[in-house]
């Protein structure tokens, strides 16, 4: 594991990327020397709320794909194992999109060879709604109107065409029922460990990202974009690491303290009662993969009349099968027609399962999902 | 009334369910709430069906497998154990004590240990009344 700064050559990626564009630049050698066949990274369809997942084989059509979005949640997981498992493909992952790679990998359905993770550090997205809503709110500016979006400082910050700022603490906005979304608000992996690298421009110097190198492969692949010639490198100053060391912190700290007072929520929970038992949760979930086999869909746990599903056949379910995997994404909560909040019980069953055994999912990485093993441990 | 406590048990074949037979012909009283479904392995028991007995109206759920270490099939109790642990971490955010769930380590020979465990559950049972899903 080391760190360093990086920055692009390239003057388009510089001007269109955030901070140094060394994720841009890293894609661009790896299509342009033909070690992947393709990036999957994420570009604004209609505004910077419509964040697309999009396959990348070209590298001129890269530049799109530059920036951040916050306001575009979205997870890579399930699309690599339904659509990429026989390409070679790089990939830019949040911590919970690389949470869930290392699930599924685990699970066999994915090959860590076929596979380039870049990672962004991450404090946290925002639901494209509630960005609208708050930007109109909070900010007094058309949300149409806004450009980019950073999150920086405990400040999210949205920028306008003509370039100027405006920021508002994103701890107001939270406390106003706004802000990042609750799973993110939840999250303690703040900084993607398990990608090949994970940049970011926490600690960084203005125009520079911020690298830490996490593997054999994140080397190869800086020294190749750097052999290349579209990436320069220097080392980080001291300062610069604690800065970030200090930041990624600072954010584990408001994590938990969120965790302590939301997982009281959970027990007595009436949100179920809304379920319509439509199955949304369950199939864009990450990490449960066989649905055409899944256990709800048999005759005995099927039952069309009975709505909303008693949670404990219906959930219960589904926890038994893959809560201790679950890398808190959250996207069973974005796509719940009822807005039931059902992350928070599956994130609360996984701290459960690491107080017994250690296990963070997606992160550990000593061991099988302990569910399955056949070694003979008692818990 | 302790009487219409429903208990459902899964035993395992080689083990608890020789534990019950031997209960029962040794002629040991222990109270008749138990409806027992015999299944090969505990390790053949998964979480979701011990949610679909309380589901279906079971106010308990027992399950008796061998001893540690015994498994005819090697590693199957292990496996079982768990599985109890998540079981147990389930049932309770959905509002069902965890008291209702209960697993135990019988032998073909245990028929006291059976007989006991049946008074104990039974007693427990009958204090916590028909359980209600919310």
């Amino acid at each position: 594991m080391s760190y360093i700064l990086a920055k692009s050559k390239d003057n388009a990626i510089l001007e269109a990327g955030e901070c140094g564009g060394a994720v841009t630049s890293i894609f661009k050698y790896l299509l342009d020397a033909g070690i992947v066949d393709g990036v999957l990274a994420l570009h604004p369809e209609e505004d910077i709320y419509d964040g697309v997942p999009t396959f990348v084989t070209d590298s001129e059509d890269l530049i799109s794909t530059a920036g951040s979005y916050h306001c575009a949640p979205t997870m890579v997981g399930d699309i690599i194992t339904k659509y990429f498992s026989d390409k070679k493909i790089a990939v830019a992952v949040k911590p919970c999109d690389i949470r869930s790679i290392e699930e599924l990998i685990k699970r066999h359905k994915i090959q860590r060879e076929n596979i380039y993770t870049i990672g962004l550090n991450c404090g946290g997205t925002v639901s494209p709604m509630t960005g609208r809503k708050m930007i109109e709110l909070f900010y007094d500016i058309n949300p149409d109107d806004v450009v980019s979006e950073e999150i920086d400082k405990g400040q999210f910050i949205v920028e306008l065409a003509d370039g100027s700022e405006k920021g508002v603490k994103i701890h107001d906005l939270e406390k106003q029922g706004y802000g990042r979304r609750d799973n993110c608000q939840r999250c303690d992996v703040k900084i993607p460990r398990k990608a090949n690298i994970a940049c970011g421009n926490w600690g960084a110097e203005d125009g520079w990202t911020f690298i830490e190198i996490n593997d054999e492969k994140g080397q190869e692949l800086i020294d190749g974009a750097k052999s290349a010639g579209v990436l320069e490198t220097k080392n980080p100053s001291k300062q610069s690491v604690e800065a970030r060391s200090k930041v990624e912190n600072i954010m584990i700290k408001m994590s938990k303290k969120v965790q302590e007072s939301k997982f009281d929520d959970a027990e007595d929970m009436d949100a179920w009662k809304r379920c319509i038992g439509c199955y949304a949760c369950r199939d864009i979930c990450p990490i449960c993969w066989c649905h055409e086999n899944c256990e709800l869909n048999k005759s005995y746990f099927k039952d069309e009349l009975n709505i909303p599903p008693e949670p404990i056949s219906f959930q219960g379910v589904r926890l038994s099968h893959m809560s201790f995997s679950c890398v808190d994404c959250g996207q069973c909560d974005d796509v719940c027609p009822m807005d039931i909040p059902i992350s928070l019980i599956f994130d609360k069953l996984q701290k459960k399962y690491y107080n017994r055994t250690g296990y963070i999912a997606g992160v550990s990485d000593d061991i099988k999902p302990p569910l399955y093993s056949p070694d003979k441990i008692e818990l | 009334m302790s009487d219409d406590i429903k208990i459902v048990g899964l035993l395992c074949n080689w083990c608890c369910y020789g534990g019950a037979d031997t209960a029962g012909t040794a002629r040991m009283q222990y109270p008749p709430n138990i409806r027992i479904i015999r299944v090969m392995c505990s390790g053949r028991i998964n979480p979701s069906m011990i949610f679909k007995a309380f589901e279906d109206g079971a106010d308990g759920v027992f399950v008796g497998g061998c001893h540690i270490g015994d498994c005819h099939y090697d590693a199957g109790n292990y496996k079982w154990s768990r599985r109890t642990k998540i079981v147990q971490d389930i049932i309770e955010e959905f509002g069902i004590e965890k008291e209702r769930f209960r697993f135990e380590w019988i032998s073909a020979s245990e028929g006291e240990k059976f007989q006991k465990t049946m008074n104990e559950f039974q007693k427990t049972l009958s204090k916590l009344g028909p359980l209600e899903l919310k």
